[in-house]
């Protein structure tokens, strides 16, 4: 079983590959259609502009691909912009279209409260919900690292995976639809909690990967 | 959604944060003072792995390097060794073992700079000198590489008259800007954080300036990260009540075992939000998972370059440009050598540096020290007769005497002395070991390996690092800790910490104590006990006397390992007529082969010996070197004198080198031929078939 890497360009790919090689799962770094249809699991990571990422995507012909593989059932999780980019349409710096792979949007994130600030960067608490398949191992209220302005909303509430308290409201940062998986937060960058929601993906996709 | 939740959690936006911060000087991580000495504490990794493992928040490390590449860790003989010389290949082998936010300042100077920090890992850069020479640098970095990635560092000093001025070029150049109303510009032109350190207070252990920071942080509404100063745990979560986002330090993060983990939990206890202390990682253990297949290929290697000749010292590439040693103008230490060093602008070691504050301490200072030791002791010791007070760990040597003689006689406690046994004594050592149970009047655990498990760890540990005593060196360090885990003591007493006698490691003040990273990096080179594991037969089982206390057992018991040098005045000399006198101590009239001084290392033939032996080959100096400098420091003998001495000692083959090559099974054209691949290559070369070498 091999997980592909797909870099959109505007990616921390050294760091997402050093925590696949800590919790043992052996990566590739993709930005070809081929690799991308073959592949027994995509990760999409991303920091940076909805829409640059989105343009890489397009010049490689990937959305396409990536869209043929979700509906094939290839595990596929988005990580921070990735998970963004699974939304439908973002409104960061205009209106742009994403991968449309979970129904929602990616909204600017709002602070109300003193002592929160945008962009939200550090430890925050997560709430994972009872059914988030990645988050077993994950006790409530564990923190885990932020760096975003923008955050994806669910028109679907079953999708919600997990969420914080921010601006006096849940605000989601994980999301789940079927095997399609997304977190906001960095888990290359959130310690043990982090490893182990990116070993909960890897066990995920090894266990598609043996009845495929 | 709120019925599908586990359980409400605490309310917090984001928690405050708990900051280590490595220096990194020419590759390795340094400690420094007041900005201008910095003393080597070693390999970056092995910190950055300890602060993985115990879950922390983000870490910092500024490169403080002048001038280009140069880092010292290209030697054969440790495990850890990382390939280039230049920072950026210093990030990328950290970002490998770091699973916490990094940021990485020092010398970045253009877009490009920060690009390629970012694309070897880190994920934000601090910047200092850049922002105040070219501020345009900030606002168009801020625009590429977006505001959560750009740090504004800025160096605060305190003049005299309480005003605050912000300095740049490593504290060396006044900017004019007060640091508030500096902070407050940086913002404006988009960094998303500012790193504050205090110069007047760097390495001081005087706590954080909580009024500069409050002066800081009032000022600007990005996060402030507050660093310099902090000397105990609990000086920590001031620098939050003063408004920090993030309490950071270096020093003290290097000087005591889980340091981490206990300033955690002073920042809890006080009440603050933070993340909770984390313990052990399900992701990366804490002794080393070796490749293998890559370790059996370098053993490999190595064995066939001795067979073949192959040394890399004798290679036409080691031509004298490689050749950059020097040693220090007042003592004779060499800049390539075993031990971490440094050198001031006029040529003085670490070394030299630290002996001169350790002799300029006064006795009244001695007595101030005394007291602190007392109370140290009056928190750990037992009150109700359940166990010892105190484990000291002795080889039975002189300093084991002192040892004893200071807590039992001294300060009244009931010891347990433990003695690891590696099968080297000499018969007076043995002798003075096994008499200090009735001389002292106490109970004495001597761990003793099997000796097949020793003659496999000889073997080994001389092919693979180029030293025998792998086993002593580390069983030393791990027996007492053991030992008193097991009994539920605490406290566990050493003599002194080499290397702060030796180089200067450390400053009178640190108060070092042991630490599972210093036994891993320097007692063990990094050569776990797993390393052994399979090897030559050897099981798990067969290891455990080389087993370390978990991270969880030693949190539980507050186990601390203390180096009672750093309390008690210490001058070997001295010792020896009272510990003769008073508790029937038996002196060699043996000579060693390889020094001049006769009364050190008794319990092991081959330390002063066949091991020391290994270090000239490797470095081109020995023991001789060792104790003719600290002859030098003590004032007992000219500069002159010395060279004279290490010229006569370093080069000699010793006799004790027949009976190892008897205990182990091995030819001495075989030793020969394994220690020659270990010749470093900056020290030596070859010439008509000749070993020759740099020296004084």
């Amino acid at each position: 079983m091999t997980l592909t890497i797909i870099d959109s360009g505007v990616a921390n790919l050294g760091s997402v590959q050093a925590a696949l090689r800590r919790i043992g799962l052996p990566a590739r770094v993709a930005t070809d259609v081929d690799s991308v249809r073959r592949a027994d699991a995509l990760l999409l990571p991303g920091v940076g502009a909805f829409a640059r990422a989105m343009a890489v995507l397009n010049e490689h012909g990937l959305v396409d691909s990536i869209r043929a593989a979700a509906a094939d059932g290839v595990p596929v999780m988005g990580i921070c912009l990735g998970m963004q980019l699974l939304a439908e349409e973002s409104e960061e710096f205009g209106r742009h279209e994403g991968l449309g792979l979970i129904p929602g949007r990616v909204v600017r994130l709002e602070s109300r409260q003193s002592g929160e600030r945008v962009p939200n960067i550090g430890w925050c608490d997560v709430t994972p919900a009872l059914d988030a398949i990645l988050y077993r191992e994950v006790e409530p209220g564990t923190a885990f690292y932020f760096v975003h302005s923008y955050v994806l909303e669910c028109r679907t509430l079953s999708d919600v995976a997990a969420s914080i308290r921010f601006g006096g409201r849940e605000v989601t940062v994980a999301v789940q639809r079927g095997n399609i998986h997304g977190a906001q937060f960095h888990p290359e960058k959130s310690q043990d909690a982090g490893l182990s929601v990116l070993a909960a993906f890897s066990a995920l996709a090894r266990g598609r990967s043996v009845h495929a | 959604m709120l019925d599908r939740v586990r359980e409400p959690v605490q309310q917090v936006a984001v928690r405050p944060r708990l900051i280590p911060v490595l220096l990194l000087k020419h590759g390795v991580i340094v400690r420094s003072q007041l900005f201008k000495v910095h003393q080597v504490i070693g390999n970056p990794m092995s910190t950055v792995e300890r602060l993985s493992q115990w879950n922390a928040d983000e870490l910092v490390v500024l490169d403080i390097s002048r001038g280009e590449g140069g880092h010292d860790l290209r030697r054969d003989d440790l495990h850890q060794q990382y390939v280039g010389d230049s920072a950026i290949d210093v990030l990328r082998e950290i970002a490998k073992c770091c699973f916490m936010p990094l940021t990485f300042g020092g010398r970045i100077r253009s877009l490009a700079d920060i690009e390629a920090r970012l694309v070897a890992g880190a994920d934000k850069v601090a910047i200092n000198t850049a922002a105040f020479d070219d501020p345009a640098l900030v606002e168009a970095a801020a625009r590429r590489f977006g505001v959560q990635c750009i740090v504004g560092s800025i160096d605060a000093l305190r003049h005299d008259d309480g005003r605050y001025q912000a300095f740049v070029d490593g504290g060396r150049r006044p900017t004019g800007h007060d640091p508030a109303a500096w902070a407050r510009e940086l913002a404006a032109r988009g960094v998303g954080e500012i790193f504050l350190n205090s110069i007047d207070r760097d390495g001081s252990g005087a706590g954080y300036d909580n009024e500069l920071i409050a002066h800081v942080a009032d000022a600007v509404e990005i996060p402030v990260v507050a660093c310099g100063g902090v000397g105990r745990y609990e000086h920590f979560p001031t620098a939050i009540e003063a408004g920090a986002a993030a309490a950071a330090a270096a020093n003290i993060f290097h000087f005591f075992e889980l340091s981490y983990s206990h300033a955690k939990h002073a920042c809890l206890q006080a009440g603050l939000p933070m993340r909770p202390v984390g313990l052990g990682s399900r992701f990366l253990t804490r002794e080393p998972a070796y490749d293998r297949v890559a370790e059996d290929a370098r053993i490999a290697r190595r064995q066939t370059a001795a067979a073949q000749g192959g040394f890399p010292a004798a290679c036409a590439e080691a031509a004298p440009k490689r050749r950059t040693i020097r040693w220090c103008v007042s003592c004779v230490y060499p800049s390539i050598s075993a031990a971490p060093m440094e050198f001031d602008d006029s040529g003085v070691c670490t070394g030299c540096q630290m002996a001169a504050v350790k002799a300029a301490i006064t006795p009244a200072e001695w007595a101030h020290r005394r007291e602190l030791l007392r109370d140290l002791i009056e928190r750990y010791r037992c009150r109700d007769g359940s166990r010892h007070d105190v484990v000291i760990a002795v080889s039975g040597g002189k300093d084991s005497y002192f040892q004893a003689h200071v807590l039992k006689h001294e300060f009244g406690l009931n010891p347990l002395l433990v003695t690891y046994d590696g099968n080297n004594w000499t018969d007076v050592g043995w002798r003075n070991m096994v008499r200090m149970r009735e001389a002292f009047g106490v109970d004495h655990v001597i761990v003793r390996p099997s000796v097949a498990t020793l003659k496999a760890l000889n073997r080994l540990a001389f092919i693979v690092m180029g030293d025998m005593n792998w086993h002593a060196h580390v069983g030393i360090m791990t027996a007492p800790m053991r030992v008193a885990a097991m009994h539920g003591i605490p406290l566990v007493f050493y003599g002194e910490h080499g290397y702060l006698d030796l180089c200067g490691q450390f400053s009178m003040d640190d108060f070092p104590e042991v630490t599972y990273r210093d036994r891993l990096e320097h007692f063990a080179r990094g050569f776990e006990w797993t390393y052994f594991e399979g090897r030559e037969n050897l099981r798990s089982a067969e290891l455990s006397l080389w087993k370390y206390p978990s991270d969880q057992e030693m949190f539980d018991l507050d186990l601390r390992g203390i180096f009672l040098g750093n309390y008690v005045y210490w001058e070997a000399n001295e010792h020896i007529k009272l510990v003769c006198d008073r508790y029937g101590f038996e002196i060699s009239d043996t000579p060693f082969d390889r020094t001049y001084r006769t009364m050190s290392n008794l319990d092991d033939m081959h330390e002063n010996g066949a091991h020391d032996y290994l270090k000239f080959i490797k470095f081109g100096y020995g023991r001789a070197t060792d104790h003719a400098c600290k002859d030098i420091r003590a004032g007992l003998m000219s500069r002159g004198q010395a060279i004279e001495l290490i010229n006569r000692y370093d080069p000699v083959k010793p006799n004790d080198l027949a009976r190892w090559l008897d205990y182990v099974g091995m030819t001495e054209q075989e030793f020969d031929r394994i220690a020659d691949t270990f010749r470093d290559p900056r020290v030596w070369w070859m010439e008509r078939g000749m070993w020759l070498r740099q020296k004084l």
